[in-house]
């Protein structure tokens, strides 16, 4: 008897994470699985599912191309492309211009400028839901640092992070069964040419023309400000070259690392002996971080789009062919990982996981930041010796995200632990 | 230095600035601030297994062994 087919179209396969069983007879089958063609969905797709395949499809963008067609698994109309288009979208040489751009700010030694920025936000959040003591995790503590790290270093003003958080969730949504209605916003473009077909993209272009604006007036020491001047072969980037980058900015580093942040709640609840290892040992916090991000994998997948004749993992492509990376299921290849689905600190550092992609161009520009931030989390509830009683997580409606939008939890303190006062909130 | 030194070269073409190297081998590695990319510092000579570790971990595979065959299989990203 052959298990019933999961459809990896529909978001409900992912409504309590992933889906691991599936992934797992197809990582075992020979080749790659083969979503077919359907007449309400359009051409099918294949699903690469094995780490090695995925580092080989990631690092060769010449064949494994994010310009020609889309890196969501749907089909779009040209046009939609190239008015969407931010540096993840593009190929080299293209893309690497657009990178040189920003990534200087992103650098693992960089990033350490922002440590005791990301320690205050982490206090400030844990001091809150400590005082409630019970809550919400996602809204009180994985949401609001990581959107207050990115909106601190594109220029946005405290007073607009809510507004940010809120786009950016529903973008999100535009992955989902239930969309935003199209005229959400006040938005009066065609759904087609907008990101995620979501009009928060539109309302969220807006924001960036309006901060642009400001900038130009008075420049400030952030992300945007240098966006703005910089210049690439004379040129500078124009207004929907500037928005559609800090679009993805603030996408990209909200959402995956609230993710990981909420899927850390709920580790820290079902693992409690690796929590408490590390709690001990404070120089595996980085491999606990690595494998909170690993084992949550807070973006599914990403697609390329071929453009040679070539064979992958046993099956021959042709030009046009889409192949779906599904880095959820390539962190969980038993080739590379012992025992996948167990929780260990402590995995070699190599190989190394696919959940900040298979490397190569697009490997991600935040890894260093979010490695950065969940390990401030991590090592401040140690030092307050924090206990989590967790609730029924409800997972985000997406086969793109692996999101968390609620999670109930309860917090006290270990009482073995002496009680250090609270940093006062700043 | 030993025998089992080897010397290595970044790609800049490939480079995305990621950082990793200088991370593991701020002797060798540094990221130039003008060129965005990483730079080797001196003869770029390094233990055989630390070059191997930095390949490795190198996200966009522009760093190789100068002499070495062009490829290094990587196990990962
Ligand atoms: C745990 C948190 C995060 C995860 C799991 C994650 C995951 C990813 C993945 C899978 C990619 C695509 C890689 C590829 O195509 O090869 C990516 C790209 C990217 N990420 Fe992250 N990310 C995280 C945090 C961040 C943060 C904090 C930022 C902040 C700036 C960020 C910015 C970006 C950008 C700008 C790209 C596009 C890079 C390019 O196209 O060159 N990410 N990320
Ligand atoms: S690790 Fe690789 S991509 Fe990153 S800076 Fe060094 S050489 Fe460049």
């Amino acid at each position: 008897m052959s298990p019933v087919e999961v459809d990896l179209r529909d978001a409900r396969t992912f409504d309590r994470g992933i889906p691991h069983e599936a992934f797992a007879r197809m990582r075992a089958a020979s080749g790659l699985h083969r979503t077919p063609d359907d007449l309400r969905h359009g051409r099918g797709f294949w699903s690469v599912t094995r780490l090695a395949d995925v580092v080989e499809v990631s690092r060769d963008p010449g064949t494994y191309s994010s310009e020609v067609g889309h890196i969501q698994m749907y089909d779009i109309d040209e046009d939609c492309l190239s008015a969407r288009a931010s540096m993840i979208d593009l190929d080299p040489p293209v893309h690497t211009r657009l990178r040189r751009l920003v990534s200087s700010a992103f650098t693992p030694r960089h990033v350490q400028g922002y440590r005791s920025a990301i320690r205050r936000r982490v206090r400030r959040q844990l001091d809150r839901i400590e005082v409630a003591g019970d809550g919400d995790w996602v809204t009180e503590v994985a949401a609001p640092i990581p959107i207050g790290v990115i909106c601190d270093l594109m220029g946005v003003p405290e007073q607009d992070h809510d507004h940010l958080v809120e786009l950016s969730d529903h973008l999100v949504a535009g992955t989902s069964s239930e969309p935003l209605p199209p005229d959400a916003y006040g938005n009066t473009t065609e759904l087609r040419l907008l990101p995620f077909n979501s009009p928060a993209a539109s309302a969220m272009s807006a924001y960036a023309d309006r901060l642009a604006g400001r900038l130009r007036d008075e420049p400030g020491d952030d992300l945007s400000t240098q966006l703005l001047h910089a210049e690439i072969d004379g040129e500078r980037l124009s207004p929907a070259e500037f928005a559609n980058f800090f679009r993805l900015m603030i996408f990209a580093g909200n959402e995956t690392t609230r993710s990981a942040m909420a899927h850390l709640a709920l580790h820290h609840a079902a693992f409690p002996a690796a929590f408490g290892r590390v709690a001990g040992d404070r120089t595996l916090l980085g491999g606990l971080a690595e494998e909170i991000v690993r084992y949550s994998s807070p973006i599914l997948y990403f697609r390329r789009t071929v453009t040679r004749h070539v064979e992958l993992g046993g099956t021959p492509l042709a030009p046009g062919d889409k192949v779906v990376m599904w880095y959820a299921a390539a962190n969980f290849d038993e080739r590379a990982f012992d025992a996948p689905l167990e929780f260990r600190p402590d995995r070699p550092t190599t190989p190394t996981h696919s959940a900040f992609g298979g490397g190569g161009a697009h490997f991600c520009l935040g890894a260093s930041l979010a490695r950065l931030e969940l390990v401030e989390l991590l090592d401040e509830m140690f030092d307050r010796g924090l206990r989590l009683t967790v609730g029924e997580p409800s997972y985000v409606d997406s086969n793109f995200v692996n999101g968390i939008e609620h999670l109930p939890v309860r917090v006290d303190r270990d009482r073995r632990r002496p009680t250090t006062t609270n940093e006062s909130t700043r | 230095m030993s025998a089992d030194d080897v010397a290595v070269r970044v790609d800049t073409e490939v480079c995305i600035a990621g950082g990793q190297c200088e991370l593991l081998a701020p002797d060798i590695f540094e990221i130039d601030d003008d060129e965005v990319v990483a730079v080797v510092r001196g003869d770029g000579r390094l233990p055989r297994n630390v070059a191997l570790e930095v390949i490795d971990r190198c996200p966009s595979g522009a760093i190789s062994i100068v002499g070495g065959s062009d490829h290094i299989p990587a196990s990962g990203p």
